[in-house]
């Protein structure tokens, strides 16, 4: 689902699209139809996302244990107010950041490095090499987690022993069980998954900008640290803002199952995130207040971010109109 | 002259430039499915060494991942939930971008927008209410709670909107004068014309649906009510040291995923990076 929202962000950047016609007439039954058709989408959607979403609002004003057979308790907006005390919060939001922060280079940076030193390299290589380095995005994440842990276990997995043959390290490095490593390996695992998609998006979108300006810059002798820096960044900037905000959004999201299998939060919670202590609030300490309160908190947030990202890239998407 | 050569060893180092940094992007994205297949294929005492082939083949780690957990179970039941939830996913969302392409009606930019929204409702944010839901239908460790929710896909309308709105109007009115019903329009018309994009939509969500794993996480709890992505990361959580059946397991849990990559692989990048994009 997470990744589905890389394509749904884009469609729901616009409107859609009104047309003006209106039929003069329309029929008694022919009213309804298109409700008719629209129906079994619109009441799973509402069912299991909107209703829910509204519960969860309800759900953040009471304490509640999530036995059916205990009382909801209401407690007003006390779960907010305790929310910011609550243990592991502080690490978490600070987790969060990270996680948001050390993708970046994976999503953003390097494959827009990869794209532009690349462009142009031919039809049939470069379908070679799509088909390679899109490989990640389609793995299921427990698969992947299943792999990395092998390949990075401390004393078996093929990098420690390869780094310690060329390093020649006093002792293996344990990337998910050292605290200074483990939030390193899942971010780099996240990003990994990543990478290659990044790329394509980014050749994708440089494909499609008007060659004309660059061959223009060409004439007038500018060097090509000025094109890449005058002309391909401004034009690439709608797509270069669209993936920071997919970033920001989902890196903490996209890490979830990678926390979940590898590390469950630890060691000593310097994996854990603002998704994986809902998770845990929820169906460990099963404090369904705080993990409601908690969502709702975070929900709005990310929503008023989301709002800026597509506020700024309204702003920002008149080039090359 | 001397110019000229330098000028062509010039484009060739940029050139080489171009693949090198390519080739270690292409090595980095494999090398880990390479290590996890050729692990699964090494006898137990070559797994702990790092012979990147395997010097004596064999597929005894399959036969241990196969008998160590219910793997026919939980493959059937993946199969079975992705096949089914990709299935129901098209024909709801068949019907509502056939609805948003085909008429002018009253809150159709409010529905259209809310449906686009969805993508703004992270999982864990709803994942409580919908755990009582399904618990209160008796649904838990049952594949209907696993398929139900997940029976239509907000991404699926959105794409294929985009693929009906491209379907000449004139082509449904010239259908419409023939005299052929809305429903008529719809699959006889229209379909038989939509068929790769809406199988590249398919597979998408075929992928989406196979490899989930939050879900199924929540609402099963038996090894042979779960599906394989539940069902692999109890089996690494299991046991510490059984790597090459582990990495057997992982194979058999990608397998179909990769095997479609492999056929088509074509469209699938072209529909995630368009999804993406637009």
């Amino acid at each position: 689902m997470s990744y589905e929202a890389v394509g749904m962000a884009r469609h729901a950047a616009e409107a859609k699209p009104k047309s003006k016609e209106r039929k003069p007439f329309l029929p008694r039954l022919g009213r309804i139809k298109p409700y008719m058709y629209l129906l079994p989408a619109l009441i799973s959607i509402g069912f299991w996302i909107y209703k829910p979403l509204l519960q969860t609002f309800e759900l953040s004003v009471y304490q509640w244990n999530l036995l059916p057979t205990s009382p909801k308790q209401f407690v007003g907006i006390k779960n907010f107010a305790n929310l910011f005390g609550l243990p592991e919060m502080g690490i978490a939001l600070w987790n969060t950041l990270i996680y948001t922060l050390g993708v970046i280079p994976f999503s953003l940076i390097l494959p827009l490095v990869i794209a532009i030193a690349t462009d142009n390299i031919g039809r049939k290589a470069s379908g070679f090499y799509r088909a390679l380095i899109f490989l990640p995005m389609i793995m299921a994440p427990v698969a992947v987690s299943s792999v990395w842990r092998w390949i990075m276990h401390p004393t078996n997995g093929i990098l420690n022993k390869t780094l310690t043959d060329w390093f020649h390290l006093s002792e293996p490095i344990r990337f998910f069980t050292d605290e200074r490593w483990a939030i390193w390996s899942i971010t780099f695992i996240t990003g990994w998954k990543l990478i290659g998609f990044s790329t394509l998006i980014f050749s994708a979108a440089l494909t499609g900008i008007n060659k004309e300006y660059i061959e223009a810059a060409k004439i007038d002798r500018a060097s090509r640290f000025q094109i890449i820096w005058h002309i391909i960044l401004p034009l690439l900037s709608p797509t270069i803002l669209f993936m920071a905000m997919m970033s920001t959004l989902f890196a903490s999201e996209w890490s979830f199952s990678y926390i979940n299998v590898l590390t469950q939060g630890g060691p000593f919670n310097t994996t854990t995130n603002i998704y994986y202590l809902l998770w845990t609030y929820g169906f460990q300490s099963f404090n369904i207040g705080a993990s409601s309160a908690a969502a709702v908190v975070f929900f709005l947030g990310f929503g008023v971010l989301a709002w800026l990202f597509m506020k700024l890239s309204r702003k920002l998407s008149f080039f090359d109109n | 002259m001397e110019k000229a050569i330098g000028r062509k060893t010039g484009i060739y180092s940029a050139s080489a430039v171009k693949h090198a940094s390519l080739i270690a992007l292409a090595l980095l994205a494999v090398f880990p499915l390479y290590w996890m297949v050729v692990t699964s294929l090494k006898p137990e005492s070559e797994v702990f060494t790092s012979s990147l082939i395997p010097l004596h083949l064999t597929f005894e780690n399959y036969v241990q991942a196969w008998n160590a957990v219910p793997m026919d179970r939980m493959l059937a039941n993946s199969m079975v939930v992705a096949v089914i939830q990709t299935v129901m996913q098209l024909i709801t969302s068949i019907l509502a971008a056939y609805a948003f392409t085909r008429w002018e009606f009253r809150g159709s930019n409010l529905i259209y927008g809310l449906i686009a929204l969805t993508w703004l409702v992270p999982f864990q944010v709803i994942m409580i209410p919908n755990y009582v839901a399904i618990s209160g239908f008796g649904w838990r460790d049952h594949l209907a709670g696993l398929i139900v929710p997940n029976i239509a896909s907000a991404f699926a309308v959105l794409q294929l909107y985009n693929a009906f709105k491209s379907y000449p109007k004139t082509l449904i009115e010239a259908a419409r004068l023939d005299g052929a019903s809305d429903w008529g329009v719809l699959w006889r018309t229209i379909m038989p014309n939509l068929k790769a994009p809406v199988a590249s939509i398919g597979i998408l969500l075929f992928i989406t649906s196979w490899n989930d794993y939050f879900w199924p996480l929540l609402v099963t709890t038996k090894l042979e009510n779960t599906t394989i992505q539940k069902g692999l990361q109890m089996f690494i959580s299991s046991d510490g040291n059984m790597w090459g059946a582990l990495m057997a397991a992982t194979t058999i849990a990608s397998l179909p995923v990769l095997i479609i990559y492999l056929l088509l692989q074509r469209q699938i990048i072209d529909s995630f990076v368009k999804g993406g994009l637009k």
